[in-house]
């Protein structure tokens, strides 16, 4: 399965991976204490394999960190390269095509052989042996709309599609090895394409919103809403295989611990791995769980030490509970976690802010004096603001890793405009004529701006602060993806698991954090406002 | 003794030549009146005293020191200024904004000059003192303005168009302070006006200034007899019995 293979920063992610040298890894610090970072996607059978190797790793006595959930491929290759992480799940035929771009020539073997070649030869890592599974693509209709249009395979498709919706992830749209490839392969033309995230895929099928979808082929959902597959009968699609992918750092450093995943391979089939992900997605139960039985079913049990994420719990899922009841119970169950992701979330705002302050307000003070240097300064900060979030994120893994620093540093970019904008602004516009007469009357500059010009600015400067601040609160959710944590983490995960309540866990404390936030620097803007300035304060 | 010097004043803005080689005298205890049409230069030439603007060429004394070599901050200090809008500080109270050039010089009881400042404008400090310059009317403002402006007791002020933005009953009345007040405390003035009328009432001397030049520089009781040429045309354009 290919998962999120987000295609937003797809352009730069190529140039990326072509001129980044291979592993920068540390060969030095060869501490074979280190916990073995495990990593996953942000969807069920991702974490659920992630959680596996880790279990696995630590009933062999290895400690492990866990970092589930990245966002996307493009930012776990960052974090694999820049050897931030050690192992992760991941699909031979996502590492043919997403990563290495590349068509699909031949089977499995030929497949897998090809990238265990092409990425041991460009940045040192090392594909483990498969686990025994496909998931690949897998294009699916509701049972009764395919019984009734008598469409089993891809090539039906044809003659029907022009009255067909298509409801796709946006990474398969628009993609060779994606829509686009498959339409022509097929000769296929929907009368009309959506982009759909995972979480409302299934849902909008249900609904007959969408007539047909990307699914994957192990995924539980597709029992679970009566989706029928058709099969890829003129083999579009390359082979899916899924194997640990080891980092350059991980197989060098420490071949006891490779040796020990190895042990995982071809042991899993595919019905075994469907039925895992069913209990997860469908039956709501935690991963950590799921993942014990599984590794127990396959011959290689071991306890579970610490859950990978937040279980969903079993009632949860129950279709008698909807969100809004089941919400105020989880979020109070969840409350220690809870409290720490706000803890953290805070953490990075506050971060991120200070920073900010400490560059943009000198900043602001100076191009008030150099006037000559705002309009291109404010420019720069303009265009730092308009790149997507995620794809700063992904800039920032190389130079910075992954984790909370990144994450601090791209919200500190982000940060910069307003509080920049206004503090030149407001000193600019603080009482020309007053600042005029002080200076006439031997006011030093220094006094005319400890004096006159901060103090009548602060209100203004203080409205930047408070406009950065609500916008890091929202985009430090983002964070989440390359691995920060806050509040970000139940919305990644949730979004994964399609779990609504999960979702909100994380988007409702964020949003009342954001507004919170904002009430509290409008009343700092108030309280900084000076006397005798503004009527009806104070 | 000239208090104040302007020798040969030249000083361009881009192409526009605002002072085109004026050198004007005002001896000690003279108000001077700087009469002219806007772009003539009399602002320029008053900003010049006290160094907010730097001439091209020429040079300006004060108390007979070439401004030039003066630390500005000091030398500003010592010289009263009073602008059209009266420029008062929003957020320090009417008292501080008083006291403001004698708190700069570090005088211990810059409070109280402030208070006696404000005093002598006819302000009562302790109606006054404690409120802000937005409540306070045009008139009270630009008062304030003026007694900023002496607080630390100085021998020069300037002044540019201060009674300009007042309605005209309260400009009477300012000016009348102002012309008692100048008297009492001896101090030698220059202020800029468009308004021939006001020039005569409150200047001792009047200067008439013409496309960056002093075109006739005469005591003002002299001006109706001496006035020809453009002095003539102002002075009939204010509306002064001739």
């Amino acid at each position: 399965m290919s998962g999120l293979r987000i295609g937003l920063v797809r352009g730069t992610w190529a140039l990326t991976l072509c001129t980044m040298p291979a592993a920068p890894a540390p060969l030095d610090g060869q501490d074979r204490d280190r916990p073995i970072r495990v990593a996953s996607k942000p969807y069920a059978e991702s974490y659920l394999l992630a959680e596996l190797f880790a279990q696995f790793l630590e009933a062999n006595g290895f400690a492990v960190e866990r970092r589930p959930g990245f966002g996307m491929t493009e930012l776990l290759m960052q974090a694999m390269i820049a050897g931030e992480i050690d192992v992760y799940p991941e699909y031979t035929g996502t590492g043919l095509a997403a990563i290495l771009g590349e068509t699909a020539a031949g089977g499995s073997a030929a497949v897998f052989s090809r990238v265990s070649e092409e990425f041991e030869a460009r940045w040192g890592m090392r594909w483990l042996p498969p686990l025994g599974f496909e998931n690949t693509y897998a294009i699916a209709m509701r049972r009764e709309a395919a019984d009734s249009l008598e469409v089993r395979a891809l090539s039906g498709l044809t003659a029907i599609a022009p009255d067909l919706v298509g409801g796709f992830s946006p990474d398969f749209i628009g993609r060779d090895d994606g829509l686009d490839g498959l339409a022509a392969a097929y000769g296929i033309e929907f009368r009309e394409t959506r982009g759909l995230l995972q979480a409302v895929k299934y849902q909008a099928i249900e609904e007959g919103a969408v007539d047909v979808i990307d699914a994957y082929s192990t995924d539980g959902a597709i029992s679970r809403y009566d989706l029928t597959v058709l099969t890829d009968d003129r083999s579009f699609f390359p082979p899916y295989d899924a194997a640990p992918l080891a980092s350059r750092a991980f197989h060098e450093e420490r071949p006891e611990a490779v040796l020990v995943l190895t042990r995982l391979g071809s042991r899993i089939d595919v019905a075994a791995m469907r039925r895992a992900n069913e209990r997860v997605e469908v039956e709501g139960r935690s991963v950590a769980e799921v993942a014990a039985e599984l590794l127990a079913e396959i011959g290689l049990g071991g306890g579970p030490d610490e859950e990978m994420i937040p279980s969903a719990g079993a009632a949860a899922r129950d279709a008698e509970s909807p969100v809004l009841s089941a919400l105020p119970r989880r979020m109070w169950d969840n409350r220690g976690e809870l409290f720490r992701q706000v803890l953290r979330h805070l953490l990075l705002v506050v971060g991120s802010l200070g920073a900010a302050m400490a560059v943009a307000v000198p900043a602001g003070v100076v191009l008030e004096r150099r006037r000559a240097l705002a309009g291109t300064t404010l420019r720069v900060a303009g265009v730092l603001q308009t790149i997507p979030s995620i794809a700063l994120l992904a800039f920032m893994i190389p130079v910075f890793g992954i984790g909370a620093v990144p994450a601090v540093v791209a919200l500190f970019l982000y940060s910069l405009l307003p509080i920049l904008r206004n503090t030149y602004t407001g000193i600019i516009e603080a009482a020309p004529h007053a600042v005029e007469a002080g200076r006439a009357l031997g006011m030093t500059e220094w006094q005319l701006l400890a004096r006159i010009r901060l103090p009548l600015a602060a209100p203004v400067i203080m409205a930047g602060i408070r406009t950065a601040a609500v916008i890091n609160v929202g985009t430090a959710t983002l964070a989440a993806f390359i691995g920060a944590g806050g509040l970000g983490d139940p919305i990644v995960a949730g979004l994964a698991l399609s779990d609504p309540v999960m979702i909100l866990s994380g988007a409702i404390p964020a949003a009342a954090l954001a507004l919170l936030v904002d009430w509290g620097l409008g009343g700092a803007e108030v309280l900084v406002a000076p006397r005798g300035v503004a009527e009806g304060r104070r | 003794m000239a208090l104040i010097r302007v020798e040969e004043g030249v000083k361009r803005y881009g192409t526009t030549l605002a002072l085109d080689g004026v050198s004007v005298s005002v001896d000690a205890g003279v108000c001077l009146a700087l009469v002219g049409g806007s772009g003539s230069g009399k602002t320029t030439l008053l900003r010049a005293v006290n160094r907010l603007t730097r001439l091209d060429s020429g040079r300006v004394l004060v108390r007979g020191e070439p401004v030039d070599g003066q630390d500005p901050v000091r030398l500003r200090r010592s010289i009263g200024y009073v602008q059209q809008d009266g420029g008062l500080i929003p957020h320090w109270t009417c008292l501080a904004n008083a006291s403001l050039v004698p708190g700069l010089l570090g005088s211990p009881d810059a409070s109280e000059q402030g208070r006696r400042a404000l005093d002598a404008t006819g302000l009562d400090p302790g109606e006054f003192g404690d409120r802000y310059p937005r409540e306070l009317s045009g008139g009270q403002q630009q008062r304030i303005a003026i007694a900023r402006a002496i607080a630390a007791r100085p021998d020069i002020l300037l002044m540019d168009e201060p009674f300009g933005a007042l309605d005209a009953i309260t400009r009477t009345e300012a000016q009348e302070t102002f012309i008692s007040l100048r008297e009492s405390a001896g101090m030698t003035a220059c202020f800029v006006t468009h308004d021939m009328s006001e020039a005569l009432r409150v200047g001792t001397h009047i200067a008439v200034m013409q496309e960056g030049r002093i075109v006739l520089q005469v005591p003002a009781a002299e001006l109706v007899d001496r006035a020809t040429g453009y002095a003539a045309e102002l002075l009939e354009k204010s509306g002064v019995p001739v």
